[in-house]
Protein backbone atom coordinates (compact mmCIF):
# COMPACT_ATOMS: atom_id res chain seq x y z
CA UNK A 1 0.00 0.00 0.00
CA UNK A 2 1.43 3.40 -0.93
CA UNK A 3 1.86 6.04 1.74
CA UNK A 4 -1.11 8.36 1.23
CA UNK A 5 -0.78 12.03 2.11
CA UNK A 6 -3.53 14.62 2.39
CA UNK A 7 -1.98 18.02 1.82
CA UNK A 8 -4.89 20.31 2.63
CA UNK A 9 -6.43 19.98 6.06
CA UNK A 10 -7.48 22.86 8.28
CA UNK A 11 -7.21 22.50 12.04
CA UNK A 12 -7.29 24.46 15.28
CA UNK A 13 -6.80 27.47 15.64
CA UNK A 14 -8.57 28.14 12.31
CA UNK A 15 -11.26 25.57 12.99
CA UNK A 16 -12.47 23.95 16.20
CA UNK A 17 -10.88 20.56 15.62
CA UNK A 18 -7.39 19.99 17.03
CA UNK A 19 -4.79 18.61 14.64
CA UNK A 20 -4.32 15.49 16.79
CA UNK A 21 -7.94 14.41 16.27
CA UNK A 22 -7.69 14.94 12.51
CA UNK A 23 -4.49 12.93 12.34
CA UNK A 24 -6.02 10.11 14.40
CA UNK A 25 -9.01 9.82 12.04
CA UNK A 26 -6.83 10.20 8.94
CA UNK A 27 -4.56 7.41 10.17
CA UNK A 28 -7.61 5.23 10.71
CA UNK A 29 -8.68 5.98 7.13
CA UNK A 30 -5.30 4.88 5.81
CA UNK A 31 -3.34 8.11 5.44
CA UNK A 32 0.32 8.09 6.40
CA UNK A 33 0.60 11.85 6.86
CA UNK A 34 -1.53 14.97 6.69
CA UNK A 35 -0.51 18.59 6.19
CA UNK A 36 -2.16 21.30 8.24
CA UNK A 37 -2.58 24.26 5.93
CA UNK A 38 -4.43 26.85 7.97
CA UNK A 39 -5.03 30.28 6.54
CA UNK A 40 -2.22 32.77 7.03
CA UNK A 41 -3.66 34.50 10.10
CA UNK A 42 -4.12 31.23 12.04
CA UNK A 43 -0.95 29.30 11.26
CA UNK A 44 -0.20 26.25 13.37
CA UNK A 45 3.28 27.13 14.59
CA UNK A 46 4.55 23.87 15.97
CA UNK A 47 3.54 20.31 16.56
CA UNK A 48 4.92 17.37 18.45
CA UNK A 49 3.64 14.70 16.10
CA UNK A 50 5.87 13.24 13.41
CA UNK A 51 3.20 12.64 10.80
CA UNK A 52 1.92 16.19 10.73
CA UNK A 53 3.33 18.40 8.02
CA UNK A 54 3.21 22.10 8.73
CA UNK A 55 1.90 24.39 6.07
CA UNK A 56 0.07 27.59 5.32
CA UNK A 57 -2.66 28.58 2.91
CA UNK A 58 -2.08 32.15 1.83
CA UNK A 59 -5.17 34.25 1.18
CA UNK A 60 -4.49 37.36 -0.79
CA UNK A 61 -6.66 39.96 -2.48
CA UNK A 62 -3.93 41.56 -4.53
CA UNK A 63 -0.69 40.42 -6.10
CA UNK A 64 1.39 42.74 -3.87
CA UNK A 65 -0.24 41.24 -0.78
CA UNK A 66 0.54 37.77 -2.07
CA UNK A 67 4.18 38.64 -2.68
CA UNK A 68 4.52 40.19 0.77
CA UNK A 69 3.06 37.09 2.40
CA UNK A 70 5.28 34.81 0.33
CA UNK A 71 8.30 36.71 1.62
CA UNK A 72 6.97 36.34 5.14
CA UNK A 73 6.45 32.56 4.97
CA UNK A 74 9.11 31.59 2.45
CA UNK A 75 12.26 29.87 3.60
CA UNK A 76 10.71 28.44 6.76
CA UNK A 77 10.53 24.97 5.30
CA UNK A 78 6.74 24.75 5.46
CA UNK A 79 4.37 23.79 2.67
CA UNK A 80 3.07 26.95 1.03
CA UNK A 81 -0.34 26.78 -0.59
CA UNK A 82 -2.02 29.74 -2.23
CA UNK A 83 -5.78 30.17 -2.25
CA UNK A 84 -6.43 30.93 -5.90
CA UNK A 85 -9.60 31.82 -7.73
CA UNK A 86 -8.84 35.27 -8.99
CA UNK A 87 -7.14 35.27 -12.37
CA UNK A 88 -4.31 37.58 -11.25
CA UNK A 89 -3.66 35.67 -8.04
CA UNK A 90 -3.58 32.37 -9.97
CA UNK A 91 -1.05 33.81 -12.36
CA UNK A 92 1.18 35.28 -9.66
CA UNK A 93 1.09 31.96 -7.78
CA UNK A 94 2.06 29.67 -10.66
CA UNK A 95 4.81 32.05 -11.77
CA UNK A 96 6.50 31.87 -8.40
CA UNK A 97 8.58 28.77 -7.64
CA UNK A 98 8.32 29.49 -3.90
CA UNK A 99 4.69 28.38 -4.06
CA UNK A 100 4.12 24.65 -3.57
CA UNK A 101 0.39 24.28 -4.13
CA UNK A 102 -2.34 26.30 -5.84
CA UNK A 103 -5.70 25.48 -4.24
CA UNK A 104 -9.20 26.30 -5.48
CA UNK A 105 -7.96 27.62 -8.84
CA UNK A 106 -11.40 27.70 -10.43
CA UNK A 107 -12.97 31.10 -9.96
CA UNK A 108 -16.31 31.62 -8.30
CA UNK A 109 -17.66 33.70 -11.15
CA UNK A 110 -17.86 30.96 -13.73
CA UNK A 111 -15.16 32.13 -16.10
CA UNK A 112 -12.62 29.55 -17.20
CA UNK A 113 -10.31 28.28 -14.50
CA UNK A 114 -6.68 27.96 -15.44
CA UNK A 115 -5.70 28.78 -18.97
CA UNK A 116 -3.12 26.60 -20.68
CA UNK A 117 -0.50 29.31 -20.14
CA UNK A 118 -0.92 29.11 -16.39
CA UNK A 119 -0.81 25.32 -16.33
CA UNK A 120 2.40 25.42 -18.33
CA UNK A 121 3.91 27.83 -15.81
CA UNK A 122 2.77 25.54 -13.00
CA UNK A 123 4.54 22.62 -14.66
CA UNK A 124 7.73 24.64 -15.10
CA UNK A 125 7.80 25.98 -11.56
CA UNK A 126 6.66 22.79 -9.86
CA UNK A 127 3.48 24.30 -8.45
CA UNK A 128 1.05 21.48 -7.73
CA UNK A 129 -2.54 22.00 -8.87
CA UNK A 130 -4.91 21.02 -6.12
CA UNK A 131 -8.18 19.19 -6.85
CA UNK A 132 -10.31 19.81 -3.77
CA UNK A 133 -12.75 16.98 -3.32
CA UNK A 134 -14.73 18.84 -0.67
CA UNK A 135 -16.10 21.03 -3.48
CA UNK A 136 -17.79 17.90 -4.87
CA UNK A 137 -18.88 16.62 -1.46
CA UNK A 138 -20.42 19.80 -0.11
CA UNK A 139 -22.16 21.08 -3.24
CA UNK A 140 -25.17 19.77 -5.12
CA UNK A 141 -26.89 20.16 -8.50
CA UNK A 142 -25.91 23.16 -10.61
CA UNK A 143 -23.00 24.13 -8.43
CA UNK A 144 -21.52 20.63 -8.50
CA UNK A 145 -22.09 20.29 -12.24
CA UNK A 146 -20.16 23.51 -12.76
CA UNK A 147 -17.28 22.37 -10.56
CA UNK A 148 -17.14 18.95 -12.23
CA UNK A 149 -16.89 20.45 -15.71
CA UNK A 150 -14.21 22.88 -14.47
CA UNK A 151 -12.20 20.02 -13.03
CA UNK A 152 -12.52 18.01 -16.21
CA UNK A 153 -11.28 20.96 -18.24
CA UNK A 154 -8.41 21.50 -15.84
CA UNK A 155 -7.44 17.83 -15.81
CA UNK A 156 -7.07 17.89 -19.58
CA UNK A 157 -4.56 20.74 -19.40
CA UNK A 158 -2.72 19.28 -16.44
CA UNK A 159 -2.30 16.02 -18.36
CA UNK A 160 -1.05 17.81 -21.44
CA UNK A 161 1.64 19.86 -19.71
CA UNK A 162 2.40 17.22 -17.06
CA UNK A 163 1.94 19.65 -14.19
CA UNK A 164 1.97 18.04 -10.75
CA UNK A 165 -1.54 17.51 -9.39
CA UNK A 166 -2.73 16.48 -5.97
CA UNK A 167 -6.02 15.28 -4.52
CA UNK A 168 -6.99 16.70 -1.16
CA UNK A 169 -10.00 16.70 1.14
CA UNK A 170 -9.73 20.34 2.30
CA UNK A 171 -11.22 19.08 5.56
CA UNK A 172 -12.22 21.47 8.32
CA UNK A 173 -13.35 18.78 10.76
CA UNK A 174 -13.03 15.03 11.22
CA UNK A 175 -16.35 14.60 9.40
CA UNK A 176 -14.95 16.17 6.23
CA UNK A 177 -12.09 13.69 5.90
CA UNK A 178 -12.49 10.93 3.34
CA UNK A 179 -10.46 7.75 2.93
CA UNK A 180 -8.06 7.48 -0.06
CA UNK A 181 -10.24 4.97 -1.90
CA UNK A 182 -13.22 7.31 -1.60
CA UNK A 183 -11.19 10.24 -2.92
CA UNK A 184 -10.12 8.09 -5.87
CA UNK A 185 -13.76 7.18 -6.57
CA UNK A 186 -14.69 10.87 -6.43
CA UNK A 187 -11.84 11.77 -8.78
CA UNK A 188 -13.14 9.19 -11.24
CA UNK A 189 -16.29 11.32 -11.54
CA UNK A 190 -14.44 13.91 -13.59
CA UNK A 191 -12.39 11.44 -15.56
CA UNK A 192 -9.24 10.93 -13.53
CA UNK A 193 -7.96 7.39 -13.94
CA UNK A 194 -7.23 5.23 -10.91
CA UNK A 195 -3.52 5.33 -11.59
CA UNK A 196 -3.40 9.12 -11.84
CA UNK A 197 -5.46 9.49 -8.69
CA UNK A 198 -3.18 7.11 -6.83
CA UNK A 199 -0.17 9.16 -7.85
CA UNK A 200 -1.96 12.37 -6.91
CA UNK A 201 -2.47 10.98 -3.40
CA UNK A 202 0.91 9.43 -2.70
CA UNK A 203 3.86 10.15 -4.94
CA UNK A 204 3.14 13.76 -5.95
CA UNK A 205 2.35 15.03 -2.43
CA UNK A 206 5.53 13.39 -1.19
CA UNK A 207 7.44 15.21 -3.91
CA UNK A 208 5.73 18.47 -2.99
CA UNK A 209 6.80 18.13 0.62
CA UNK A 210 10.36 17.29 -0.43
CA UNK A 211 10.21 20.11 -3.04
CA UNK A 212 11.48 17.61 -5.57
CA UNK A 213 10.34 19.57 -8.61
CA UNK A 214 12.03 22.76 -7.56
CA UNK A 215 15.25 23.02 -9.48
CA UNK A 216 18.36 24.54 -7.95
CA UNK A 217 18.57 28.26 -8.54
CA UNK A 218 15.10 28.35 -10.06
CA UNK A 219 14.56 31.83 -8.66
CA UNK A 220 17.54 33.22 -10.56
CA UNK A 221 16.39 31.63 -13.78
CA UNK A 222 13.05 33.33 -13.35
CA UNK A 223 14.71 36.66 -12.67
CA UNK A 224 16.65 36.30 -15.87
CA UNK A 225 13.49 35.66 -17.82
CA UNK A 226 11.89 38.85 -16.55
CA UNK B 1 -28.04 -12.91 11.65
CA UNK B 2 -31.62 -13.96 12.43
CA UNK B 3 -32.79 -11.39 9.94
CA UNK B 4 -30.63 -12.87 7.22
CA UNK B 5 -31.89 -16.36 8.02
CA UNK B 6 -35.47 -15.11 7.81
CA UNK B 7 -34.77 -13.50 4.45
CA UNK B 8 -33.24 -16.71 3.22
CA UNK B 9 -36.25 -18.80 4.26
CA UNK B 10 -38.57 -16.25 2.70
CA UNK B 11 -36.68 -16.55 -0.58
CA UNK B 12 -36.90 -20.32 -0.45
CA UNK B 13 -40.63 -20.28 0.15
CA UNK B 14 -41.82 -17.58 -2.19
CA UNK B 15 -39.46 -17.23 -5.07
CA UNK B 16 -38.84 -19.28 -8.11
CA UNK B 17 -35.43 -20.91 -8.01
CA UNK B 18 -32.91 -19.07 -10.21
CA UNK B 19 -29.92 -21.03 -11.42
CA UNK B 20 -26.58 -19.58 -10.25
CA UNK B 21 -25.56 -18.52 -13.76
CA UNK B 22 -28.65 -16.36 -14.14
CA UNK B 23 -28.42 -14.70 -10.76
CA UNK B 24 -27.46 -11.07 -10.50
CA UNK B 25 -23.87 -10.58 -9.50
CA UNK B 26 -23.68 -8.52 -6.38
CA UNK B 27 -21.21 -6.86 -4.10
CA UNK B 28 -21.71 -6.24 -0.45
CA UNK B 29 -20.05 -3.14 0.95
CA UNK B 30 -19.46 -2.76 4.64
CA UNK B 31 -19.32 0.92 5.49
CA UNK B 32 -18.52 2.89 8.57
CA UNK B 33 -20.17 6.17 9.49
CA UNK B 34 -18.54 8.75 11.72
CA UNK B 35 -21.28 11.01 13.01
CA UNK B 36 -21.78 14.00 15.23
CA UNK B 37 -24.79 12.48 16.96
CA UNK B 38 -27.11 9.49 16.68
CA UNK B 39 -28.74 8.95 13.27
CA UNK B 40 -31.17 6.12 12.58
CA UNK B 41 -31.23 3.57 9.79
CA UNK B 42 -34.11 5.18 7.93
CA UNK B 43 -32.31 8.54 7.70
CA UNK B 44 -29.09 6.87 6.52
CA UNK B 45 -30.93 4.94 3.80
CA UNK B 46 -32.75 8.06 2.63
CA UNK B 47 -29.53 10.02 2.46
CA UNK B 48 -27.72 7.28 0.51
CA UNK B 49 -30.50 7.20 -2.08
CA UNK B 50 -30.65 10.99 -2.26
CA UNK B 51 -26.94 11.15 -2.87
CA UNK B 52 -27.14 8.47 -5.55
CA UNK B 53 -30.01 10.27 -7.31
CA UNK B 54 -28.22 13.60 -7.08
CA UNK B 55 -25.04 12.20 -8.58
CA UNK B 56 -26.30 9.82 -11.28
CA UNK B 57 -29.97 10.62 -11.77
CA UNK B 58 -32.81 8.09 -11.80
CA UNK B 59 -31.30 6.07 -14.62
CA UNK B 60 -27.88 5.68 -13.06
CA UNK B 61 -29.36 4.98 -9.64
CA UNK B 62 -31.48 2.17 -11.07
CA UNK B 63 -28.39 0.48 -12.48
CA UNK B 64 -26.64 0.33 -9.13
CA UNK B 65 -29.42 -1.84 -7.59
CA UNK B 66 -28.76 -0.51 -4.15
CA UNK B 67 -30.14 -2.20 -1.04
CA UNK B 68 -29.41 -1.50 2.58
CA UNK B 69 -28.93 -4.81 4.35
CA UNK B 70 -28.29 -3.55 7.84
CA UNK B 71 -27.19 -0.54 9.81
CA UNK B 72 -26.23 -0.44 13.45
CA UNK B 73 -25.37 2.77 15.25
CA UNK B 74 -23.13 2.36 18.29
CA UNK B 75 -24.35 3.06 21.82
CA UNK B 76 -22.94 6.57 22.06
CA UNK B 77 -24.07 7.40 18.53
CA UNK B 78 -20.73 8.67 17.25
CA UNK B 79 -20.28 5.73 14.94
CA UNK B 80 -22.31 3.36 12.86
CA UNK B 81 -21.61 0.29 10.81
CA UNK B 82 -23.74 -0.98 7.96
CA UNK B 83 -23.81 -3.20 4.92
CA UNK B 84 -25.25 -2.26 1.55
CA UNK B 85 -25.66 -4.37 -1.52
CA UNK B 86 -25.08 -3.17 -5.07
CA UNK B 87 -24.48 -4.49 -8.56
CA UNK B 88 -20.97 -5.92 -8.94
CA UNK B 89 -19.92 -3.44 -11.63
CA UNK B 90 -21.19 -0.36 -9.81
CA UNK B 91 -19.00 -0.49 -6.72
CA UNK B 92 -16.93 2.62 -7.52
CA UNK B 93 -20.03 4.63 -8.41
CA UNK B 94 -21.71 3.68 -5.14
CA UNK B 95 -18.50 4.45 -3.29
CA UNK B 96 -18.45 7.95 -4.78
CA UNK B 97 -22.10 8.47 -3.88
CA UNK B 98 -21.41 7.37 -0.30
CA UNK B 99 -18.41 9.70 -0.08
CA UNK B 100 -20.61 12.62 -1.16
CA UNK B 101 -22.84 12.32 1.88
CA UNK B 102 -21.83 14.96 4.39
CA UNK B 103 -24.97 15.69 6.39
CA UNK B 104 -27.71 13.42 7.71
CA UNK B 105 -30.54 15.13 9.62
CA UNK B 106 -28.34 18.21 10.14
CA UNK B 107 -25.66 16.07 11.81
CA UNK B 108 -22.32 16.20 10.04
CA UNK B 109 -21.04 12.78 9.04
CA UNK B 110 -18.23 11.09 7.17
CA UNK B 111 -18.57 7.72 5.46
CA UNK B 112 -15.97 5.28 4.33
CA UNK B 113 -16.22 1.82 2.83
CA UNK B 114 -14.31 -0.64 4.96
CA UNK B 115 -14.68 -3.78 2.92
CA UNK B 116 -16.24 -5.11 -0.25
CA UNK B 117 -17.18 -8.72 -0.73
CA UNK B 118 -19.27 -10.99 -2.89
CA UNK B 119 -21.13 -12.42 0.07
CA UNK B 120 -22.75 -10.99 3.17
CA UNK B 121 -20.67 -13.35 5.25
CA UNK B 122 -17.47 -12.04 3.74
CA UNK B 123 -18.49 -8.45 4.34
CA UNK B 124 -19.41 -9.11 7.97
CA UNK B 125 -16.09 -10.67 8.89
Amino acid sequence: MPAYIDLNVHAYPETETPAEDLLRVAKRYGFAQIAITNDDSHVLQECSLDDLILGVEIQAQTVTELKRKLRQFGGKGIVIAVHGGDEKINRAAVENPKVDILTHPYSEKGESALSYVLVRFAAENGVAIDFNMDALIQSRRGERARILSKMREQLKLVRKYKAPMILTSHAHSIYDLRAPRELIALAALFGMTGEEALRALSETPRGVVAKRWKKEGEVEVLGWRE
Amino acid sequence: MARIMADFLFCLLCMVYTPPTLRERRRYLRFEVLCERHVDKRAVLKEIWDSLYALYGDLGASESKLWLIEYHPTEDGTRGVGIIRCAHNRVEEVRAALACIHVIDTARIGIRVVKTSGTIKGATK
